[in-house]
């Protein structure tokens, strides 16, 4: 595991694949309780791709690391996962919360993801362009989310735009290096600035679609958070709720 | 997962129909002519049949809820992914129910808001707690390989929309068993102290499984309108015992024992003794048991079990805090997804 934790490369990949298990693994706790039925099978649906992209990702670590991937995803301490700040914050069963959440990221994994499977190491780029035709998908439903509930009354418009209020200040941090040692290129393929410019236009035209506003800078590289295993409180409860079985008898199957 | 053995036996079915239209209408059943929405029906028969649906969607969605609260604490990562997909599964399973029971003249939104106010109910066995990851386990092979039991025989019934759903559900419900049986057999070939979890989980379950079924039907029970128009095809007892002879064998193959216990109010085994009656008859191929505790059924379904109040809290939270998203979506007047 050691091994893994130290090179670069698996903490970019590690990077998208903990943002995966973490929004799969919030999201799924929905399972069963979202406002309209056939949006709770959609939501449910999406957060079983974040679970596979998760674990697609692990697996590709594991085989270059020889690790078990339930290892990986679920026997770290968390300060060795690399998610980042925002794929954590509770959405406390808030819609709003929820979609915007979500939208966020996914649009961010979207890049994250095109700039995977342009890497050569193994067959991560392959993993990566598979897994770009379900993402893709995520952010079309998310984006008419957006719009739908952006414009669908003054309730939902206000609902929404104070979700983007609250989770604004922490998006930017969703670009943090993983490791402070990484230069942007390496962290990125093409750069941070530059993914952020991109991400940043893209989600502008569905703000707009929307009549809704987000104010989100690009923190400082020095700035610490998820990515570098300084997680807020509440992902170790998290983690703990995730270990829970597992650890009850790590060394057991279960 | 589910199953509407129970909410079918309504005393106060008032037969008022055209004597040869019901007569034509009986004959095409006895044809095993599928009846169709548009097609002419007694108002009882739609009355039972709404009933019966309405009660199963609502099963479906409650039934999402105790496994549901699981899948955060999923203990490998496929786990995580098959038990989500099995929830998602039972809620697709509501939502298609629902279908089959707004046609036949309930809307949606009215069916949920029965649902949260307590105006309707769901299976009872949704009840019950699930206090170790064993429980969902056996959630999935024992209630979920009752419900096949059930539905199998559904799907040979006489209303079209609702006989094509179970043949739907049935397939997905297969996966489920599947499953929940893997779950059940690697806990027995692990720990002593997965097996023990496992025992008691079982201890929990056994009797909610043989209870499933609901209690014995009227010895006339053939010819009153639920079995008389194929609602219901099978006898409650009928299905306990095929159920016994199934899953006994099977809990003793694997190293579980089948007992008769007490259980406090919370839902707990307080006591648990051999069952002194599980036996195979090789004469009949019948495995006897005790039955489970119908005192306990009728308090359970009258609204004062272990989780009657969780359940129903959960799921009106749920309707409460979507209201703000189906009224900015549709009025609050329809409850449909956004536009593709």
């Amino acid at each position: 595991m050691q091994n893994m934790l130290a090179d670069q490369l698996a903490n970019i990949v590690l990077m998208h694949a903990d943002d995966k298990l973490m929004l799969g693994h919030i999201q799924s706790d929905w399972t069963g309780l979202a406002p309209i039925l056939e949006e709770d099978i959609a939501a449910s649906a999406m957060a079983q791709d974040d679970l596979s992209h998760a674990l697609v990702l692990y697996e590709f670590l594991g085989e270059r690391f020889k690790l078990d991937p339930d290892a990986i995803a679920f026997d770290r301490d968390p300060c060795d996962y690399r998610c980042c700040d925002l794929v954590t914050i509770p959405d406390e069963f808030d819609w709003a919360t929820s979609v915007v959440k979500r939208w966020l990221t996914a649009t961010f994994s979207q890049l994250g993801l095109h700039r995977l499977a342009t890497m050569t190491e193994g067959d991560l780029g392959d993993r990566a362009k598979r897994l770009l035709d379900e993402q893709t998908i995520q952010v079309t439903h998310l984006n008419r989310w957006m719009t739908r509930l952006g414009r669908g009354s003054i309730e939902s418009h206000d609902r929404m735009q104070a979700a983007l209020d609250r989770l604004s200040s922490s998006a930017g941090m969703m670009f943090e290096p993983p490791d402070a040692t990484l230069t942007e290129d390496e962290s990125f393929c093409c750069g941070r600035d530059e993914l952020f410019t991109e991400w940043a236009k893209g989600i502008g035209i569905t703000l707009d679609a929307a009549g809704l506003s987000a104010t989100i800078t690009l923190p400082d590289r020095s700035t610490g958070g998820g990515r570098r295993g300084e997680h807020a409180p509440h992902f170790i409860d998290q983690h703990a709720e995730l270990t829970e079985v597992r650890h009850s008898d790590p060394a057991t199957s279960w | 997962m589910s199953g509407a053995a129970n909410p079918v036996s309504p005393p106060d079915i008032t037969i008022t129909a055209d004597p040869e239209k019901l007569a034509a209408f009986e004959q095409r059943i006895a044809d095993g002519i599928l009846i169709e929405p548009g097609d002419w029906m007694p108002d009882s028969y739609r009355t039972l049949m709404l009933r019966m649906a309405e009660h199963h969607a609502n099963s479906e969605i409650i039934g999402a809820l105790p496994e549901g609260e699981w899948i955060t604490r999923a203990p490998s990562m496929l786990r995580k992914l098959a038990l989500t997909a099995k929830v998602q599964d039972e809620v697709g399973h509501g939502q298609m129910l629902y279908r089959v029971s707004q046609e036949l003249g309930k809307s949606r939104d009215d069916m949920l808001r029965d649902l949260v106010t307590g105006v309707t109910k769901y299976h009872n066995c949704f009840n019950y707690p699930c206090p170790t990851w064993a429980d969902i386990a056996m959630v999935q092979w024992l209630i979920d390989g009752a419900a096949i039991m059930n539905q199998k025989t559904l799907a040979d019934g006489a209303y079209g929309p609702y006989v094509r759903t179970m043949n739907r559900i049935n397939m997905e419900e297969a996966f489920h068993f599947k499953s929940g049986e893997d779950m059940v057999l690697t806990l027995m070939s692990g720990t002593k102290g997965q097996k023990a979890m496992t025992q008691e989980a079982f201890d929990r379950w056994w009797p909610i499984s043989l209870a499933f079924f609901g209690p014995a039907d009227k010895p006339n029970c053939e010819e009153l309108p639920p079995m008389k128009w194929r609602l219901k095809i099978e006898r409650n007892d009928s299905l306990r015992r095929r159920f016994v002879n199934r899953f006994a064998p099977a809990a003793i193959d694997l190293g579980l024992i089948i007992n008769v216990v007490t259980k406090n109010e919370q839902g707990f085994v307080t006591s648990a003794k051999p069952d002194e009656a599980i036996a195979l008859d090789k004469s009949t191929g019948d495995w006897s048991f005790t039955q489970p505790d119908w005192d306990e059924f009728w308090r359970v379904i009258r609204g004062n079990g272990p989780c009657n109040a969780h359940r129903l809290a959960l799921r009106r939270f749920s309707y409460d805090q979507g209201a703000w998203v189906r009224r900015a979506i549709g009025d609050g007047a329809v409850a449909t997804p956004p536009a593709a």
